[in-house]
């Protein structure tokens, strides 16, 4: 699935399109940056509470193309800068991590 | 053997804006240089939590990437307060970082165990009150493309 259809998918708050033609085939989730670094698939979205700039060092590092707050997170204005910077994805959704992920499972995102 | 392709930088301490920049021009680097992703993944994990524990526990440092064809060897080193056992500091789960960093999901006590899971060669040289050397080493052995 594409980033661009993901984020059309889902009703979510876009903070940064990113690059919409990257693939997501999987997902993540955790707010442990460490746990996320390693233990992220390639290709994955990454559901998170963390809403502060070093979750976009991270994306960067594992080449996560779609970052989503969940939990009504807002995002810092130092990670939306980064994400723009990085051509990273960000956005945010009110329901919770585990409802976002049943949703994101439900488009045929796995694990 | 040729001289190895270096790329160092220096990393503040708290400086969490910042984090990750070195780690990133690595990547780009190893990118550069045509190697096998699964290598720069690797050294990516292993050079983002050398970073970050120099950004939370080492005062800031230097960080030192050295890459030969044969291998790729990190060196972190900083002239921190040390680790007064690092046998502890390397189990899973074991960490002294403040409340402040693990609210932001640093501190899970993954760093060390990460380094050593993507390592092939892993040495910790520590005196408490002096500084910590960390060495990690990928060995490419025809894995990793051109240099």
């Amino acid at each position: 699935m594409k980033v661009s259809e993901l984020l059309q998918a889902l009703e979510l708050e876009v903070h940064c399109a990113g690059n919409g033609e990257a693939d997501v085939f999987c997902g993540v989730v955790g707010d442990l940056l460490s746990f996320v670094m390693g233990h992220a698939p390639e290709g994955a979205t990454w559901v998170t509470i963390q809403n502060h700039v070093n979750v976009a060092a991270v994306a960067v590092l594992r080449e996560i193309p779609l970052i989503l707050l969940s939990d009504g997170r807002k995002p810092a204005p130092e990670l939306v800068e980064r994400c723009r910077s990085e051509t990273l994805a960000l956005a945010s959704s009110p329901l919770s991590a585990f409802e976002l992920c049943g949703k994101l499972y439900g488009l045929g995102l796995k694990g | 053997m040729a001289a190895p392709y270096v790329v160092e930088f220096e990393v503040e301490k708290d400086d969490f804006l910042a984090a990750g920049e070195g780690s990133g021009s690595v990547k780009d680097t190893l990118k550069m240089l045509g190697m096998h992703s699964a290598i720069i993944r690797r050294a990516a994990i292993i050079t983002y939590e050398a970073e970050m524990n120099l950004v939370i526990h080492g005062g800031g440092g230097v960080l030192k990437v050295l890459i030969t064809p044969e291998r790729i060897e990190i060196v972190s080193s900083d002239e921190g307060p040390g680790i007064p056992d690092v046998e502890m500091a390397m189990r899973e789960g074991f960490s002294t970082a403040p409340d402040r960093v693990r609210e932001m999901g640093f501190g899970a006590g993954m760093g060390l165990p990460n380094i050593k899971r993507n390592s092939d060669s892993l040495s910790i040289d520590s005196t408490v009150g002096v500084g910590t050397t960390l060495r990690a080493v990928i060995e490419l052995a025809g894995q990793g493309g051109s240099v």
